[in-house]
């Protein structure tokens, strides 16, 4: 269970935090959405949810706490973070280490730099690029990838890690409906097994069909925190710059007409 | 090593690259050998300037040296793969760190040259004129060059997040996933060359000349 107590945190050279007072807790399994205008902070909650920040990035959590299974995260090495919770960003060309001539090698590589025997790496590549269907790419040099398919083998290398909690930021940003098919799949599969996971998104179509709980942020606060269904239908959304799914619009505009929404049933 | 350049069917990259790396160098050194060498024999005269048999000599033994130099570099170039060098580096113990940062940098520089491509074609979309005169050309590199280090920036914070998520910075040793194949042939080869080497510079110490 990843939990945000009272969270706020603050860039280095910023007087003022981005995040403020976060409540928020992922329960395992659970698979939450998280919306909000450009520089509502959700990029910065993903952050802050892997130990990336403020452990890479800087700055400082100027209030709360961010616990995985009730154990404080503050002075956690990094190299540990990423065995409890992965992250994903949205532009894969600068997720790719560069380093590999090969997409298995690449995914690869986050297993070996956990040290992982030989044989265990390759059963978690092959794992990870069977759930996303991606094994035909994986003689395919990661640098020649479509934005798609760079994704795709992305999200691989975060699955090959096998973190208890997986944040991703937009990851379905570059994605065709195929991709973004695939990994709503992956996101499922990967539920089921007990990983909690973190969607900052934009798609809310996506976010209808894949999630439990829907958080929305207005000013690095959170201002709605509830059931998907009950989220994406709150007219505020709105008003914070998001697009609501296609099936609240429609109920919406039928019933402007004066129509039952039940007849989409 | 020419023949090692045939084997590995590099030998007109390796020529070509050799000539055009020693080039600068050669011509500075023939005209600085043969006309200011001292020497008994003169050949002939430019102006001030005495050509002489022995500067000739001179230059003809440090360009064959400046040749051997150069190819035994653009030999290695050529036939190694900067990955498998690198990882058999780190198989034998160096830090992976050395080992990516190695790769990385030898990796960036395809990567620069497709990015500057790109963004000097949008830069022309919108109107920059790249072509023409040296002061036209000048002008136009600016908009280029700096959209190219500060994205490169960008990136390297960006991957260094995203490498962080895979572990990168955990200490100990990797098992990697494949080794070099290393024949016997190449090690008994390796070994010879090691010996010939010491048997070379313990000759020169003792005085022989070759």
């Amino acid at each position: 269970m990843l939990t945000f107590d009272g969270v706020s945190y603050r860039y280095a050279g910023y007087a003022t935090p981005v995040l403020h007072e976060i409540d928020l807790t992922l329960d395992g399994g659970e698979i939450v959405g998280l919306v909000g205008a450009n520089d509502a902070g959700k990029s910065t909650l993903c952050l802050v949810a892997s130990g990336l920040a403020p452990g890479s990035v800087g700055g400082a959590l100027t209030s709360g706490e961010v616990r995985i299974d009730g154990r404080a995260m503050r002075g956690t090495p990094l190299h540990e973070f990423a065995t409890l919770v992965g992250i994903g960003f949205q532009n894969p060309a600068t997720q790719l280490s560069g380093v590999t001539g090969s997409v298995f090698e690449e995914i690869a590589l986050g297993p070996m730099n956990l040290g992982l025997s030989r044989r265990e790496t390759v059963e978690r590549v092959d794992a990870a690029m069977a759930t996303l269907a991606i094994e035909h790419l994986a003689e395919r040099e990661p640098r020649r990838l479509s934005g798609g398919q760079g994704q795709l083998v992305v999200i691989a290398s975060l699955l090959a890690m096998r973190p208890a909690h997986l944040v991703l930021d937009e990851p379905t940003a570059q994605l065709d409906p195929e991709g973004t098919r695939l990994v709503g799949e992956a996101i499922r599969a990967l539920a089921a097994t007990g990983t909690a996971l973190l969607i900052a998104e934009h798609k809310t179509d996506l976010l209808d069909r894949l999630c439990t709980r829907v958080v929305a942020l207005d000013g690095g606060r959170v201002v709605i925190d509830a059931p998907a269904a009950t989220a994406l239908e709150d007219p505020r959304l709105r008003d914070l710059g998001v697009d609501r799914p296609a099936r609240v619009r429609l109920a919406e505009a039928l019933r402007g007409r004066g129509l039952d929404p039940a007849v989409l049933a | 090593m020419l023949a090692l350049a045939v084997s590995a069917r590099v030998l007109p990259q390796l020529l070509r690259a050799s000539v055009l790396l020693s080039l600068p160098i050669a011509i500075s050194v023939v005209l600085v050998s043969v006309f200011t060498r001292a020497g008994t024999t003169v050949l002939f005269t430019i102006g001030p300037f005495d050509a002489t048999l022995e500067g000739v000599e001179f230059a003809a033994q440090t360009l064959v040296r400046l040749f051997a130099i150069s190819t035994s570099i653009g030999l290695f170039v050529l036939a190694t793969d900067p990955r498998a060098f690198v990882l058999d580096l780190e198989r034998r113990g160096v830090s992976p760190r050395f080992a990516f940062v190695a790769v990385a940098s030898i990796e960036a520089v395809p990567t620069l040259v497709e990015r500057a491509a790109t963004i000097s074609e949008s830069q022309r979309a919108r109107g920059l004129d790249t072509e023409g005169g040296l002061r036209t050309r000048l002008r136009g590199l600016l908009p280029i060059v700096g959209p190219v280090i500060l994205t490169s920036l960008t990136d390297v914070e960006e991957r260094s997040l995203a490498l962080e998520s895979r572990a990168f910075s955990r200490p100990g040793r990797r098992h990697l996933l494949w080794s070099m194949p290393d024949r016997t042939a190449e090690r008994v080869l390796r070994f010879v060359l090691i010996g010939l080497l010491i048997a070379l510079i313990a000759a020169r110490v003792a005085g022989v000349d070759f």
